[in-house]
């Protein structure tokens, strides 16, 4: 039965766009009490990819989840793509993942059952990927179908990456490309090239573990991944996070194949349109940068790279690396890290 | 190796099929751009040639085919508009803002010069790409600045305002900023280098 259900025939919004809008949650969390513990490393204070607490001086626990309705139509690569994305806020912390629970909701009057199945084997199989553990999980009964992570990862408390460390002079890497949100629209719209439309599910199936190792041995002080904020909304979070300012080249910003085509045909989410109204005047644009890589620069990102600040001196050795044998992603240095100044990112 | 067919096109359309390409194209594969159309040719291999690209040109008749690669991170974020033109020299220009005055002799005077040249470059149809700003000249986009709002509204139109980083600590000025990007000389020399032509208030 494994490739008769399409689980993209049950939604409208897929992977990470289906997220809330970025200034609604703001308001929402605002309200919250905030809990004070002296153990408490990183709280929603900073809007980082995760929790962080000190169990003892060795280690500290990363907690964090994830999870959406279908974002391509194989269950056993939706179930990849969801672990993948869930997984990766423990690597942008600069963490290992230890224990992964399931989170799904699954009607089984909508949907074949076999098709569930599918989905928690994709899952497992980058959980194990990762070098973690399953340890169970939990079903709700709901349609669409949405399923993702709680994963608990380790890092030594002096090791953690947040997304206030960025210093003015460091250079800023990018380790996939974007346009994922472009090419799932696309691929809908029928406006995506076959061959474009796999290189994207192949790059979101793809692990930031390896970008994760290769911070820390380049001594990656500030860092985030890419979701559904976008590029520019999770670069915003990490300027204010780390109170600089950030100057990016779109010029130099690796693309997915298809993506600038796809947006320029005028095929783009709304999730973009949030994104933008999100980062509103705190994003400078050069008249040199068209409306369409504005668009591309707030695509919804599902299962995005890593975004990393970098001692300059480092920067380009570092891309070399990244981009070394058996990756699939473009790497780049993107832009650099600027003294704060009125806006928080400056695009050209 | 792609191949892009801008035939009866004109620019910008071609410039833009091209740096789509060179965006989408991966690292060190060929591109081949097809034109019948002399001046995107030139336009194009303008563009190129600014990238710090290599470029071969066949032509048969009045049909061009370049041949280029990709090459490592040389792709500009500049529109393929500001290269759409027929003259070799490049219409972009830069506004160097090197005092808070305009001009020499009485400083009142200079001031006003300065606040009445703002004010009417905002209103020019063809705008600069970059206004850069420093020594004394930092001091116009302190929040406190009669011309503040003026640089504000040249910003909001699409240029970028640069400021020099080490004029800004040299006055002390880091909490007073109200417009503009902080910068470094690397960048403002790099800007300048550039520029099709920097104007001097």
């Amino acid at each position: 039965m494994k490739k008769t259900f399409d689980l993209l025939t049950t939604i409208e919004y897929g992977g990470c766009s289906a997220k809330l809008p970025a200034g609604l949650l703001s308001l929402v969390l605002k309200d919250l009490p905030v809990s004070l513990d002296p153990n408490l490393m990183v709280d929603v204070d900073t809007h980082d990819d995760a929790g962080v607490y000190r169990i003892n001086e060795t280690t500290a626990l990363i907690f964090t989840t994830d999870f959406f309705p279908p974002i391509c139509s194989d269950p056993f690569e939706f179930g990849e793509i969801a672990a993948v994305n869930a997984l990766s806020d423990v690597y942008a912390m600069g963490g290992t993942p230890l224990l992964a629970l399931n989170l799904m909701m699954f009607s089984q009057n909508h949907i074949p059952i076999e098709v569930f199945g599918e989905i928690l084997r994709g899952g497992d199989a980058r959980v194990r990927e990762a070098g973690a553990l399953t340890i169970g999980g939990h079903t709700i009964d709901d349609h669409p179908p949405k399923y993702g992570l709680a994963v608990i990862g380790t890092v030594h408390p002096d090791k953690l990456i947040t997304n206030a460390g960025a210093r003015p002079g460091d250079r800023l890497v990018l380790t996939k490309s974007i346009g994922t949100g472009a090419l799932v629209s696309g691929q809908k719209n029928g406006l995506a090239d076959r061959q474009h439309y796999r290189a994207a599910l192949d790059q979101m199936k793809s692990l930031n573990k390896e970008g994760e190792k290769i911070a820390g041995k380049y001594q990656v002080k500030g860092m985030t991944d890419i979701t559904g904020f976008g590029l520019a909304g999770h670069a915003l979070k990490m300027a204010r996070a780390s109170k600089v300012s950030f100057r990016i080249h779109t010029g130099k910003l690796p693309l997915l194949p298809g993506a600038f085509a796809i947006f320029e045909k005028g095929s783009i989410p709304g999730a973009s349109f949030r994104n933008q109204e999100f980062t509103g005047n705190a994003v400078h644009f050069t008249r040199g940068v068209n409306y369409t890589m504005k668009m591309l620069v707030h695509d919804a990102q599902t299962s995005g790279g890593l975004l990393m600040a970098v001692p300059a001196d480092l920067a380009q050795q570092m891309v070399d690396e990244l981009n070394g044998p058996g990756s699939v992603n473009g790497a780049a240095i993107i832009g650099e890290v600027l003294e704060e100044s009125p806006r928080r990112l400056y695009f050209e | 190796m792609k191949t892009i067919d801008t035939k009866g096109l004109t620019c910008p359309r071609p410039l833009i099929m091209l740096k789509e390409g060179l965006q989408e194209a991966a690292e060190g594969e060929e591109l081949r751009v097809i034109t019948d159309n002399e001046t995107s040719l030139k336009n194009m291999l303008n563009y190129l040639r600014d990238q710090g690209a290599e470029t071969e040109v066949n032509s048969v008749g009045k049909v061009h085919t370049i041949s280029t690669t990709r090459t490592h991170g040389t792709l500009s974020g500049e529109d393929p508009f500001l290269y759409c033109e027929t003259s070799a020299v490049r219409n972009n220009y830069v506004v160097c803002v090197k005092s808070d005055k305009m001009g020499g002799g009485d400083p009142d005077l200079g001031k006003l010069l300065m606040e009445i040249f703002l004010d009417n470059l905002k209103l020019q149809e063809h705008l600069p790409t970059h206004v850069i700003l420093y020594n004394a000249g930092v001091k116009l986009a302190m929040k406190d600045s009669q011309v503040c709002s003026s640089l504000s509204e040249l910003e909001e139109l699409g240029c970028r305002i640069m400021l020099c980083g080490t004029c800004i600590d040299h006055y002390g000025l880091q909490y007073e900023i109200g417009v503009g990007m902080i910068s470094n000389m690397v960048t403002i020399t790099e800007t300048l280098a550039a520029a099709g032509h920097v104007v001097y208030p």
